[in-house]
């Protein structure tokens, strides 16, 4: 035991940067949504106002959860928990993946190996770092919902659900990291799980029944599949039914257990599926710069573009779904014909637009993951193999730029065109369905200033890209999704790209702004082409 | 200077600064067409980085550096077409088999030669099917010596090339070089050992600190050679400090040590054969104490 307190102390240390970024970034978000909740919803009437209009979107229900009655922390709990809940999660993934099969890919796990200790020592004490980071993530989240003015036992109970979520994703990448031979795969699966969590738990939310008042919602059955819809179950302002997370640590116990079997069974760097071999010969794209960037990117894409089929899907298959329950409550449905001109088909709309704006957000991130690659590259060194070849730097950052907007096109595309496809079998008879793709592809523009930005950040200051190349999209959507909620003021809500995007097919198509973002993205990536000619490379 | 003399590689007084450390500090290099040259310094001397300067990968501070008689900062692309480059630490995409890297290291520089990529993957025992991430350091090394060698180029830039290969794998290594060497392309061989660039070279450059500290054929730098010896058993090991070309003489009772000249080693051996020994043990120079004996500051840094 002593042995893995060692190596969870030494784990600690390499995490001392990463973990606290992790853990006051989501504090700092559960804080800002229950402060701007306090303030603007402040008395009951306004609180009601907004549980209504929310019980009567399945699209908000799908994006943020359940209505849980009135009371400044029912509708923080409502409104920050299912965002927080996957932070956990990604926070949870990574840290046990960096520790586990990361670490023997790159022969590091080896070194430990022959230390006198049993060969699970290190995972165990990744498992226990990862359950003291949850731990203290749930104390964290807690502080900052009492530090805004929410109750303490609510508050208590809204961390503890927050971290069982993320102690759930311990055990599972655990698990994980034992079945998959690299740390890029584990790391893609175990992301793509928590994004199957919220999405679970979305799809029960929106299928939910509301209740009378219209203030509560009681979820659907897909959100007892997803550990992020069990962690709602919580409800720790109104109910505060602890049980749920019993079932959590339970299930993180299980799965935790597994893993170290596993890898006391197994040989250092083994897997249960094993690494396959390559081709012996690079295909005809495989030679050039653009064949390198698509051959890197395309599993990358594969996981986004199934993310952005699958919300494509839900917002064309669901969308007519929601909108027949909804409209079976009566009272619902008087709210939403005097909230909605167009009735259920608008409630559709509604619903496909707000979806299909979380794929634009996807394909700024596909984009902008294809060029910070090019900053792995030069850290780790493949920059210099690639560049002493006889081909310009310019065309080396064209061939990525290229692919990360390909990237963008085809995961907007993607959730398009199964949006159309979900609407076509659900038999709406919503205008064509090919008008959803447009809509769609209406977010490209945005995602190609991201994803340019990010180009100029590597090209001006490589060792800051991989931090602003996301940060600007976290601050984008920020700024866009939760602007308004916080009460900023326009002009910043405004930096963000994504509100200069038409929110197809809600509102109709602006040329004007298309066309400025592209010119924007255009000018950013001549701007990158032009000052990475003139930089060292830099490790 | 016409184009016949102009040398292939030639710095003059170059200086790369990293922040405050200086990593390059007025280097002087020139490297004829058609040799094999040995670039030679301890762990830190700068060889890495001069010889980024000469893809044009890095810019540096002050000098000028010319390849092909280009400035390979302002015009990369036309000094690379002729080079051949395998970089000290070869990092690869892990998700990528060795064959197909070795195809698009090839294919950025205009296609391999099929019959050459085939007898090097042969000779080098090489598993071109393998993910990269599964290679050893020895198997990452093959596959950019392989991709460097499997198309013809006028000059072959080469960072520390045979650390990792064993020796069958470094016997391979040298009769390709002997290969591109005889079809008259030019070598420039970093490496921190003395033995390997002896028997490679046909004039070797030292730097230390980030300059230049010797420069010239092998005979011309046989005042560098000294070997080291190890024997026991001596009836007088007093005697041994009168022998020619003596250095560094410790004695231990009947056992002693020392190094000897390279041009008084006859001597030196008919001497202590004289004393009477029971062992005796050579051991070849190495650089570090060439380093160490001659440069008593070993490579220190010079901060600005």
């Amino acid at each position: 035991m002593h042995g893995v307190l060692r190596l969870a102390l030494f784990q600690t240390r390499r995490d001392r940067v990463t973990l606290p970024v992790w853990i006051l970034s989501i504090t700092l978000l559960g804080f800002a949504t229950s402060s701007a909740v306090v303030t603007q919803f402040g008395d009951e009437p306004s609180q009601a106002a907004i549980l209504t209009l929310a019980a009567s979107n399945p699209a908000f229900l799908f994006l943020r959860g359940l209505p849980d009655g009135t009371g400044v922390g029912a509708v923080v709990f409502f409104q920050g928990y299912a965002f927080t809940a996957v932070l956990a999660g990604l926070m949870s993934t990574f840290l046990v993946v960096r520790h586990t099969r990361t670490d023997e890919e790159l022969g590091r796990a080896e070194l430990l190996g022959s230390v006198p200790l049993p060969r699970a020592a290190s995972l165990a004490a990744t498992l226990l770092l990862g359950a003291a980071a949850n731990l203290l993530l749930a104390v964290f989240v807690a502080a900052g919902f009492v530090a805004a003015g929410l109750e303490l036992p609510g508050a208590a109970g809204a961390g503890a659900a927050v971290g069982a979520v993320g102690v759930f994703f311990v055990g599972l990448a655990a698990v994980i990291a034992q079945v998959l031979p690299s740390g890029r795969s584990a790391n893609g699966a175990a992301a793509g799980l928590v994004g199957a969590a919220y999405l679970l738990r979305g799809v029960g939310d929106a299928l939910g029944t509301p209740a009378a008042d219209l203030l509560h919602v009681s979820s659907a059955w897909p959100s007892v599949l997803s550990p992020i819809g069990w962690g709602q179950r919580v409800r720790p302002f109104t109910g505060s039914d602890l049980s749920a997370l019993l079932v959590l640590l339970a299930a993180a116990l299980v799965l935790a257990t597994a893993a170290v079997l596993i890898r006391q069974r197994r040989d250092v760097g083994a897997s249960i599926l094993p690494q396959r071999d390559g081709r012996e010969r690079a295909g005809a794209g495989g030679t050039s710069f653009v064949g390198l960037a698509w051959r890197l990117q395309r599993s990358t894409l594969a996981g986004w573009s199934v993310g952005a089929a699958v919300l494509g899907a839900v917002a064309g298959a669901l969308g007519p779904l929601v909108s027949e329950t909804i409209s079976s409550v009566a009272p619902l449905r008087d709210l939403i014909s005097r909230l909605m001109p167009g009735g259920q088909t608008g409630l559709i709309d509604v619903f496909v637009t707000a979806l299909l704006g979380v794929a634009g957000v996807f394909a700024a991130a596909a984009g902008i993951q294809a060029v910070l690659r090019m900053r792995a590259e030069e850290i780790e060194g493949r920059a210099e193999l690639l560049l002493a070849a006889p081909l310009s730097r310019g065309r080396w950052l064209g061939a990525n730029l290229f692919v990360a907007a390909l990237s963008a096109v085809v995961v907007s595309g993607t959730a398009g065109v199964s949006a159309a496809i979900g609407l076509g079998l659900s038999g709406t008879a919503n205008g064509p369905a090919g008008s959803v793709v447009p809509a769609a592809l209406a977010h490209v523009p945005a995602a190609f200033v991201f994803l340019a930005a990010a180009s100029v950040v590597f090209a001006f200051a490589p060792r800051l890209s991989v931090l602003l190349g996301w940060g600007m999209l976290a601050a984008g959507l920020v700024l866009g999704e939760f602007g308004e909620l916080f009460g900023l003021p326009v002009w910043l809500q405004d930096v963000s790209p994504f509100r200069h995007s038409s929110a197809m097919p809600v509102e109709p198509f602006d040329p004007a702004g298309a066309l400025g973002l592209a010119v924007i993205a255009a000018a950013l990536a001549a701007l990158a082409t032009y000052v990475i000619q003139r930089r060292d490379l830099t490790a | 200077m016409n184009a016949a003399t102009q040398p292939v590689i030639e710095t003059l007084g170059l200086v790369k600064d990293f922040g405050r450390t200086r990593a390059l500090d007025g280097l002087n290099l020139s490297v004829a067409a058609g040799e094999i040259h040995g670039f030679l310094g301890p762990n830190g001397a700068g060889k890495s980085t001069t010889l980024r300067v000469l893809l044009g990968l890095i810019r540096p501070t002050a000098g000028t550096a010319r390849v092909f008689g280009l400035d390979p900062w302002a015009d990369p692309v036309a000094t690379h077409r002729d080079i051949a480059y395998v970089p000290g630490d070869v990092s690869l995409w892990p998700n990528l088999s060795g064959g197909e890297v070795i195809d698009l290291l090839t294919g950025l520089r205009g296609g391999a030669d099929g019959n050459l990529r085939r007898e090097l993957i042969e000779e080098f025992e090489f598993e071109p099917r393998k993910k990269a991430r599964t290679y050893s350091k020895g198997n990452r090394q093959k596959v950019a010596l392989i991709a460097a060698f499997a198309r013809p180029a006028r000059l072959y830039l080469l960072d520390e090339p045979s650390a990792g290969l064993d020796p069958v794998m470094d016997a391979v290594f040298r009769r390709h070089i002997e290969r591109v060497s005889r079809g008259g392309a030019t070598v420039l061989l970093s490496s921190h050992i003395l033995s390997e660039v002896e028997q490679l070279c046909d004039r070797i450059t030292i730097i230390r600190s980030g300059a230049a500290v010797e420069t010239g054929t092998l005979s011309e730098l046989r005042h560098l050679k000294r070997t080291h010896f190890r024997v026991t058993g001596l009836a007088e090991p007093a005697r041994l400090a009168a022998l020619p070309g003596m250095h560094g003489i410790s004695i231990d009772g009947a056992a002693a040590e020392f190094d000897a000249d390279a041009a008084d080693l006859g001597a030196v051996l008919a001497g202590i054969a004289e004393s009477g020994i029971s062992g005796l043990s050579v051991a070849p120079p190495s650089l570090e104490s060439l380093f160490l004996r001659h440069y008593s500051d070993g490579n220190g840094r010079k901060v600005l």
